[in-house]
């Protein structure tokens, strides 16, 4: 077997993906001008970061057909707590933000084991994790946005440069390569594909599908508590509404990369460039000062559209059959 | 008596429970004004939860409720900012519009085969931002206070004696939800869809169509739940209902109607409705910070799912274990 | 409708042809029904009894033949509901059944009664033209009752109610006894004659000889997709009908199905007394090294579940486990630690992962092999590995990255298999090793098993496919109702014996 098209093949969803991207890099050129420069780039490559590095984590709940809607309401506490901690409190930033992790680790836990252990669907009990946890961050905040002022070292995770390339693009790709790897070469990924495969067929080869869904649920608020710590550090605020809605942009990445919903497979790779994707198509928004509601319209859009490619329907042959339903004629008269 | 008379029984004890707790805590609590006001209130919950309730029969969800709310009253502003059109001639429409989304919402996931939770949070997502760029605008851009005036629609918002309107539309549109799924074949035919698809298939019911149609009422009570809000408030808003599904799903999970489908009914999601009203209404009477009613709401869904699983789990495993005895002892005698 | 004068004949078909695109599932069957008789369907799996049955009902349409129904035609593009309406009707053990509605809801779905003039159900009448069916057929049910709370017994007369009340003319009974005690079975029995009482005919298809020998009044043996005869009367023997359902002498080709007694070697697996409520009673059996061990009886004897207990899928009541010598309590993490390889019996669902490539499904089963201490996958060596099970096992085609959901069922077994081949096995459980696998694939499945019970693997073949399981095995062991009820350990079995025992007909067998 010739490696180098076996290579090829493994990462043709990837491939593809990067054509559509590039495609849509000329289309956004060619409407402004303002767009093919470094300034734009860069910003939109920013923006890019919080929903990529969230995206990195909640990705698994999708390949074991869960789904974590928890994501952004647990990033913003995340950014409230890690304030408390040091600036309440007096700890040292590093402490904060450990703390903070462990915090975020036990409420994705607890996610996965209310899932598991008493079979509820995924996405009830993260709905109601999401609206607890932003009533948690509310009344934690008082509801005010608070100004992070220091320590400066944790400002810098946030602004500071390497290299003149922000930090949080190094967070976000080191995290991807992490995950990745996490997900195509350990024994822990296998088992996470296994388990939304087929559930029983991985029970039966040793496979303990509630410990993978547990582990996978904790994964996912650990990164969502990532995103969290670095937004607050970027936008120097803790805030409780700062990252509403971002779940339904984290879907729609880990959708337009090709996952499916209903698991058993999933691609990083291809959820960041989903995730570019989501950040192009907003900048495409701004550049033609289109007002910011327009950005959940075009999300769910890009959601339904990826989702109905991801399934494998033929649109037409579904308009087809609806059009031919028993009735339509004597409708149509 | 069965586990949902039972489960109706507790909550009813615990209303008046916390009725009494209230009352003593604030004597406010007690007043006419507040308990309809209360009503009032889980009035417009509950009218989105009789939809709601339907699509939990079906075994499905509508994340989109919210944003129906939003949009349909965002169509009613534009009627009364940009024509002369009397009211009871655009409430029609918005109430029209409401089952168009819930025909889209029904039609993506009956013939795409899309799962529920995405397509209707993918609606959602579409509606909030729609309802934000057709907001009437003034000069600077900024989203207009557009006042109702139109006596027909302010009388929505109106009482009969002490009680609002929404709360006796509420609860007439209970009654005939309630008998409609009970005494027609139509409402059979959406338990039979929610229990059991491929049975209801032999048996000649049309899923999908039954499906559409469930989504399509869930849009229409989203709507009208929104003409009452208006009329309440004067105006609207485009954030109207944004959010508003966590109470709704709540209400509908405590009154007994699981997610699994094919169970559930409008009474308990009546009883459900009243109890996270009074939830709501106590925090603000005893004076407690909002933001512990997000905690309180989402802590009551964990909470209530949980309980309920671990009930039939247990329920279950007695039943098995009971028939196997059974089985066995008779095998005994067979063999 | 037809004026016609009615002939004696419900049912007739004619020279009926099936095939999926590939073997031929049936050859010119003949099968025809009186009106008001029960008539058993008999053969061994595999021999045509469901395909003729989906024919029948409109689920699948014949490839050539004619069927005429109450003096109709019934046309090649058959449905289901067409079906229906001509008074043809299955009785599914629960499948058609709505959990959380009465017995009387589910009876009239889609056609309740309304009230006069309104579109409203009239549950009141509704209850009663259902207490009313009960009552006339004395079922010991209520119209009020709710369907999930019913033992399965009852829900199948609720499916016979329900049948009734569409004025079916014909009732077609799957095994219908298999979930049932033998109290509830005889009801039925009651039940199917009040049926042909009231003229309705009813196919009872059964491999419970007992049954189709008390019940019928014809019955319609096929083999190989073959009308073999039909009996009637007197010529309706248990003995009969399995000589013809086997329908081939001994020969000598087959001497080599001659069972080897391997019990003076070393012991694998010891099960003392194990019992679990309602699946397993008392059952004690010793495997030896390189002993292929077989496991006979009927759907729902409790083989399955004797295998899965021991693999340490479901829990057992009481009893012990030896493994090695050793007291063993199993869960599957510590049986595949050990050497256990499970091929479960329904591929589709607890074997493969269909949308993963062969490397996937193989690497699974082996992640304690194929990665480091640290967690990683070595790549090389799990394609190693599957390239090494590919080849064993010769699967086709041989690209690792294939999906498994593509291939062929043949290819798909052995993907299953192969997973645990290239192990450290020492004791292989196989459930059904042959369901849905073309005949190539089979003989290649056969040699499979014989070479890993020469390398000295301890194997237990649970199959139905009663040459398969002689063929295969070096000693056999019959469950009926969850307890061993005949073992066969030397000479020459036929497939005549093990059928006859797993039946219940044991000269002296049973104890």
């Amino acid at each position: 077997m010739n490696t180098k098209s076996a290579l090829f093949k493994e990462h043709m969803v990837e491939l593809r993906l990067f054509g559509v991207l590039l495609g849509l890099m000329v289309v956004l050129s060619l409407i402004s001008d303002r767009f093919l420069t470094v300034d734009n780039l860069t910003n939109v490559l920013w923006s890019v970061c919080l929903i990529g590095i969230m995206t990195t984590g909640a990705i698994y709940a999708p390949i074991t057909g869960g789904i974590d809607l928890s994501v952004a309401s647990m990033a913003a506490l995340a950014g409230i707590l890690a304030n408390v901690f040091m600036n309440t409190l007096g700890m040292n930033w590093i402490v904060a933000i450990l703390i903070t992790l462990v915090i975020g680790a036990g409420i994705g836990w607890l996610n996965g084991v209310v899932t598991t252990k008493f079979l509820v669907p995924a996405f009830i009990v993260t709905m109601a994790a999401k609206t607890y946890l932003f009533g948690v961050a509310m009344l934690v905040s008082n509801g005010d946005q608070i100004t992070i002022m220091e320590p400066a070292p944790f400002l810098q995770i946030g602004i500071g440069k390497l290299l003149g390339i922000p930090i949080p693009i190094y967070i976000m790709f080191t995290l991807v390569i992490l995950s990745h790897i996490l997900l195509k070469k350990t024994v822990f990924g296998r088992r996470t594909i296994a388990v939304g495969a087929n559930e029983v067929a991985a029970k039966l080869t040793g496979v303990n599908p509630d410990r993978t869904r547990i582990i996978v649920y904790t994964i996912s608020s650990v990164t969502a508590t990532i995103a969290g710590i670095v937004m607050a550090s970027l936008t120097q605020q803790a805030y409780a509404m700062n990252a509403t809605g971002y779940e339904l942009d984290v879907i729609t990445a880990i959708v337009v990369g090709g996952t499916s919903l209903m698991g058993g497979s999933g691609s990083v790779v291809g959820a960041l460039i989903g995730a570019v994707m989501v950040g192009f198509i907003n900048n495409g928004l701004n550049l033609l000062d289109m007002p910011s509601a327009f950005h959940p319209i075009a999300t769910g859009i890009v959601i339904l559209v990826a989702l109905i490619m991801n399934q494998g329907v033929s649109v037409p042959a579904v308009l087809k059959k609806w059009f031919a339903r028993p009735g339509a004629a004597e409708a149509a008269k | 008596m069965s586990v949902s008379a039972i489960r109706r029984l507790i909550l009813t004890g615990l209303l008046i429970a916390i009725g009494i707790a209230l009352s003593i805590a604030n004597p406010t609590f007690l007043k006419l004004d507040n308990l309809m006001t209360m009503l009032q209130e889980a009035s417009l919950t509950g009218i989105v939860a009789i939809g709601f309730t339907l699509i939990l029969i079906t075994a499905g969800i509508d994340m989109s409720i919210g944003a129906v709310i939003a949009i349909t009253s965002m169509i009613c502003v534009n009627f009364i900012s940009y024509t002369q059109l009397p009211a009871y001639i655009y409430i029609p429409i918005a109430l029209a519009a409401g089952c168009a989304i819930g025909w889209v919402n029904g039609f993506f996931i009956t013939h795409f085969k899309l799962p529920e939770f995405i397509v209707t949070l993918a609606t959602r997502g579409i509606l909030a931002g729609l309802a934000l760029i057709i907001a009437v605008k003034d000069e600077q851009g900024f989203v207009k206070n557009v006042f109702i005036e139109d006596p027909v629609f302010l009388s929505f918002g109106e009482t009969v004696g002490p009680v609002y309107i929404v709360t006796i539309v509420f609860i007439l549109l209970a009654i005939a939800t309630q008998f409609f799924m009970k005494r027609t074949r139509a409402g059979t035919n959406i338990y039979a869809s929610g229990a059991n698809p491929t049975a209801a298939r032999l048996s000649g019911i049309n899923v999908d169509r039954t499906l559409i149609g469930v989504y399509m009422f869930s849009g229409f009570c989203a709507a009208l739940s929104s003409i009452f809000l208006a009329a309440r408030m004067m105006t609207a808003m485009p954030e109207f209902g944004i959010g508003n599904e966590l109470d709704v799903i709540a209400s509908v999970v405590i009154g007994g109607t699981p997610f699994t489908g094919g169970i559930g009914d409008i009474w308990g999601t009546i009883i459900g409705t009243l109890f996270i009203a009074l939830i709501k209404n106590g925090i603000l009477k005893l004076g407690l910070s909002p933001y512990i009613q997000p905690i309180v709401i989402g802590g009551i869904i964990i909470v209530t799912v949980v309980a309920d699983v671990w009930y039939k789990h247990h329920a279950e495993k007695k039943a098995t274990q009971a028939a196997r005895r059974k089985a066995m002892e008779s095998k005994e005698v067979g063999a | 409708m037809s004026n016609n004068v009615k002939s004696d004949l419900l049912l007739e078909c004619r020279g009926i042809d099936k095939n999926y695109n590939g073997p031929q599932v049936l050859s010119k069957v003949d099968f025809s029904l009186r009106r008001g008789e029960i008539h058993a369907l008999v053969g061994e799996n595999g021999a045509g009894k469901s395909t003729l049955i989906k024919i029948v009902t409109g689920i699948t349409n014949r490839n050539a033949g004619t069927i005429v129904f109450d003096g109709h035609d019934v046309p090649v593009e058959h449905n289901k509901n067409a079906s229906e309406k001509l008074g043809i009707a299955v009785i599914y053990q629960e499948l058609s059944l709505i959990h959380g509605m009465t017995v009387a809801q589910n009876i009239f779905l889609t056609k309740e009664p309304l009230l006069p003039g309104l579109p409203f159900i009239d549950i009141k009448k509704m209850n009663a033209m259902a207490q009313e069916m009960i009552e006339k057929y004395g079922f010991d049910l209520k119209a009020t009752d709710i369907i999930d709370k019913l033992p399965i017994a009852q829900r199948q007369t609720v499916e016979i109610l329900k049948a009734l009340s569409n004025k079916a003319s014909l009732m077609i009974m799957d095994e219908p006894t298999s979930s049932l005690t033998a109290k509830e079975s005889e009801r039925l029995f009651k039940i199917i004659r009040m049926l042909k009482a009231e003229g309705i005919t009813v196919v009872y298809i059964s491999h419970r000889m007992e049954e189709v020998y008390d019940l019928s009044d014809r019955v319609t043996v096929l083999r190989d997709g073959k009308l073999v005869s039909v009996l009637e009367g007197e010529e309706i023997t248990p003995a009969e009908i399995i000589r013809l359902m086997i329908g081939r002498e001994l020969t000598e080709d087959e001497s080599h199905h001659k069972m080897v007694d391997k019990r003076d070697r070393e012991v694998v697996l010891e099960v003392k007394n194990l019992s679990a409520e309602g699946k397993l009673n008392d059952v004690s059996f010793k495997l030896h090294k390189g002993e292929v061990l077989g496991f006979g009886g009927l759907v729902g004897s409790g083989r399955t579940e004797l295998m899965r207990a021991i693999y340490g899928i479901d829990a057992f009541d009481a009893g012990e486990i030896m493994y090695l010598g050793k007291t063993y309590s199993p869960t599957v993490e510590k049986s595949i630690a050990s050497g256990f390889g499970f091929v479960p019996e329904e591929r589709r669902l607890q074997g493969i992962m269909g949308g993963i490539s062969i490397t996937g499904n193989i690497g699974i089963a082996n992640l304690d092999s194929i990665s480091s201490p640290a967690g990683f996958v070595s790549r090389d060596k799990e394609l190693e590995r599957t390239q090494t099970a590919i080849s064993t096992l010769n699967i086709k085609p041989a690209n690792p990255d294939h999906l498994v959901g593509n291939l062929s069922g043949g290819n798909q077994q052995k993907v299953v298999v192969g997973k645990w081949l290239i192990r450290d096995l020492k004791l292989l459980i196989v459930d059904e090793p042959t369901v849905g696998v073309d005949i190539g694939a089979k003989e290649e499945m056969y040699q499979t098993i014989d070479r890993l019970s020469r390398e000295g693997v301890a194997v237990m073949v649970v199959s139905s496919d009663l040459p398969e399981l002689t063929r295969l095995s070096d000693r056999i062991i019959v469950l009926r109702k969850g307890r061993i009820i005949k073992e066969f350990t030397e000479g020459v079995v036929t497939e005549e014996e093990v059928l006859r025992a797993a039946s219940g007909i044991v000269e002296g067998g049973a104890k």
